[in-house]
């Protein structure tokens, strides 16, 4: 008990210490201990206000109106990816499944791409319309991925994964092929989808959170189920699991989630498949420990990739997928040479 | 709990796996499904634990339909251990063995004082308190087997289901885990449902036994009444003897040599002759048969184990009364024997008063020109009991026939002796 409240003690303070340093960290380079009186001015602290007379207006505007809150969002999408990634994990009981491998991301960009096309092309407008097309991409690819790979009631490592590439690859067909069609405005889709955290803002925050709230609070809910099913699902109706049920729940929550992340961000893989598996080495399988910890440990990781992405060529930006896949793919090859029966979950 | 199942099918497709059984199980009562494999044992077990859905029929727990039960309610009245717990390797036998407690506990309550106590305790009777530590992945199949027991007991079931429970564990793991559930049915009134494979461990723990065949139940009732030579005969096609336990007097299958009867008869089948008795020959006249020659025996008395043996195979005997001496008219049938057999064996069996004319046939055959082997796997031990001159005969015979020190020899040199024949004549 005592390790585990140590455990997120810790991980509590390493995200806000790297939310301050990587708010200070930037081409226009501002000391730590000035942003920290910025962001605590900002959120009302007692004396605050009058702190900020002497730091000139464009910093207090840098940093709380460009990167603080790109790094929050960061967190927020970094914890999203990671969240999903140990429920799919644990659900299909299958190391390799997370949002990219299984094709989710893919089906959210592919709706978020539908969106942007009808917007740009047709002037067809409504609020929250990217995040719905999304959402309805990512749950139409997940149902097709999964039934693809399902075989005997069992989803097998490789058919999951080879039902998630051929997926992904008609997907990415489907997007070139709207960017085409929309020609002269194929500019915004493509900046949408090399995506990374660039030009995101308050707004953008404010619709990724609640859906990570929500879904954040079921998925924890849902933790003992989790570990459950990872005995088996026959072994979990005699637990008192209602299987059908609980996956369904599990897979939609997992999947909005997903597409959420996947409308403020575009594609940024691997976070949800090598944060899961780096912390389960740590915390072991139990998702009552897991689920949090992958969330906490997910928002430090893609902040620190976002403050890499933007700093490495500055002030060329990297979009932060890249940062993401030179990490996470060495990982996922290192995964597949193991021998099997070290990646069981 | 008491379990009723009234007119249950389950169709698998179009095939019947199960044709409208119905049976119903008291409380406390220890239950053993037993039936050829593709019976529909693991389909019952599954129906009863709700996993399968029947295509008719219901199934009721107190009355109640188990249908109507919510998925909780069920698992906190009924467990089930199944073969296949191959998944959840990385977590601790403690975190699988709180798990039991989960039908108990709500979505956001964690495990209690007393939640622990009790997994102490399964931990404790199932013999898994030391591995307490460790992860599933580190376990032997046994050790893993037991953790499945303990994680059902956690549950502190009122009806138990065991899927072949005792599939990975050696002798002692089987006695100590049947022993334990065979403890919870007759002190906590637990029902328990086991499908066993092993007849024998069926008969001697259950107190009532189903036994199925293509999906319909072909006998049930006490061991004694089920485990008959005709139902395993008929259900298993196989040839078995029952006996009493020779402690509990419960039943115990022993398998016998299937007889071939349907075998064409050949010709040119060499025939042996074995002269044996007392448990000396029971076995060789199996290999002998199985080895396909035609195999007589004499003389040996009514009740001997080589008499059950050669009577249970079908072999042609030359039997004499209990207790009696080889009599004249039982030596001439004997020599009759010989004088058709292609060879002889004399068994190493104990020499009396009553058998020492087994020796003169043996040296009959010699004088036949038949060839005698002699089997001799103790030589060092002493098997007279005639006062010199069984020995005495026995020490003249060794100089005439050919001696051999152990059965697999003595079939080589059988072999050996009729291909050459085969390749002269």
């Amino acid at each position: 008990m005592n390790k585990r409240v140590l455990l997120f003690a810790g991980l509590l303070a390493a995200l806000l210490l790297t939310i301050i340093a990587a708010t200070a960290i930037g081409t226009a380079s501002v000391p730590p201990a000035v942003t920290l009186q910025i962001v605590l001015a900002k959120l009302g602290w007692p004396g605050g206000p009058e702190g900020l007379a002497e730091i000139p207006r464009s910093t207090v505007s840098i940093i709380w109106n460009l990167r603080l809150p790109r790094v929050i969002l960061g967190a927020l999408v970094g914890a999203s990816l990671a969240l999903a990634g140990v429920t799919y994990q644990g659900m299909l009981r299958n190391p390799l499944a997370d949002p990219f491998t299984i094709g989710v991301s893919s089906g959210a960009a592919a709706g978020a791409t539908f969106a942007l096309f009808f917007r740009q092309v047709y002037q067809l407008n409504f609020p929250h319309m990217i995040p719905l097309f999304a959402f309805i991409g990512a749950l139409m690819a997940m149902f097709f991925v999964y039934n693809l790979a399902k075989i005997g009631g069992q989803v097998p490592v490789v058919t999951l994964l080879l039902a998630g590439v051929v997926i992904s690859s008609f997907l990415s067909a489907v997007i070139s092929l709207l960017m085409v069609l929309a020609g002269e405005n194929m500019q915004g889709i493509f900046f949408w989808l090399s995506g990374g955290l660039m030009m995101r803002s308050w707004p953008q925050l404010w619709f990724v959170g609640p859906y990570l709230a929500v879904g954040s609070v079921i998925l924890y809910a849902y933790a003992r189920d989790l570990n459950i099913l990872l005995l088996g699902e026959e072994a979990a109706l005699h637990l008192g699991v209602q299987v059908d049920s609980t996956k369904k729940i599990l897979l939609v929550t997992a999947s909005l989630v997903t597409a959420a992340a996947v409308a403020v961000s575009g594609m940024i893989g691997f976070v949800g498949l090598i944060i899961p598996h780096a912390v389960r080495i740590v915390t072991g399988p139990d998702h009552r420990v897991l689920l949090p910890a992958s969330a906490l440990v997910g928002a430090v990781f893609l902040i620190w990739a976002d403050v890499v992405a933007r700093t490495v060529m500055a002030p060329q930006e990297i979009p932060v997928g890249i940062i993401t896949a030179f990490v996470g793919a060495p990982f996922f090859i290192y995964l597949l040479r193991k021998k099997k029966t070290e990646i069981r979950l | 709990m008491e379990i009723s199942v009234k007119q249950l099918s389950f169709k698998y497709g179009e095939t019947a796996v199960l044709d409208s059984t119905t049976f119903s199980l008291g409380e406390g009562v220890f239950t053993g499904i037993i039936g050829p494999n593709g019976s529909g044992k693991t389909t019952l077990l599954k129906l009863i634990s709700r996993v399968l859905k029947p295509s008719g029929g219901s199934i009721y727990l107190d009355g109640r339909e188990l249908a109507s039960f919510s998925q909780k309610e069920l698992a906190r009245r009924m467990a089930v251990v199944t073969q296949d717990g191959d998944a959840g390797y990385l977590f601790t036998v403690e975190e699988i063995v709180l798990m039991g407690r989960a039908p108990f506990l709500g979505r956001f309550q964690s495990e209690t004082m007393e939640d622990r106590e009790i997994v102490r305790q399964v931990m404790e009777m199932t013999g898994c308190t030391h591995l307490r530590e460790r992860r599933l992945s580190e376990l032997s199949g046994g050790e893993r087997q037991r953790v499945m027991i303990a994680r059902a007991l956690a549950q502190e079931p009122k009806v138990l289901l065991l899927d072949e429970p005792t599939n990975h564990l050696d002798i002692g793991y089987q006695q100590e885990i049947l022993d334990l559930v065979k403890r919870l049915s007759v002190t906590h009134g637990v029902t328990v449902v086991a499908v066993l494979h092993d007849l024998n461990l069926a008969a001697y723990y259950c107190q009532m036994l189903l036994l199925l065949n293509n999906g319909k139940i072909f006998a049930s009732g006490s061991p004694a009444e089920v485990l008959t030579d005709k139902n395993i005969g008929n259900v298993y096609r196989t040839h078995v003897l029952v006996t009493p336990h020779p402690v509990l007097g419960t039943p115990t299958v022993s398998l016998l040599p299937v007889t071939k009867d349907n075998v064409v008869a050949e010709p040119e089948k060499k025939r042996v002759h074995v002269l044996a008795g007392g448990g000396s020959g029971g076995e060789m006249l199996r290999d002998l048969r199985d080895a396909g020659y035609t195999v007589t025996v004499g003389v040996l008395n009514v009740g001997d184990s080589d008499w059950e043996a050669a009577r249970a195979m079908g072999i042609s005997v030359v039997a004499e009364a209990p207790f009696s001496g080889i009599s004249e008219q039982r030596h001439d049938e004997n020599l009759a024997m010989i004088r058709q057999a292609d060879a002889v064996v004399l068994a190493e069996a104990p020499l009396g008063n009553g058998n020492i004319r087994n020796l003169e046939a043996a040296g009959f055959a010699v004088d036949l020109g038949k060839s005698l082997f002699i089997l001799e796997e103790n030589p060092d031990r002493n098997r007279d009991f005639t006062g010199g001159e069984g020995l005495r005969l026995l020490g003249v015979l060794r100089t005439r026939g050919s001696i051999v020190n152990e059965k697999a020899r003595l079939y080589r040199a059988l072999a050996e002796q009729f291909s050459l024949c085969d390749t002269f004549d």
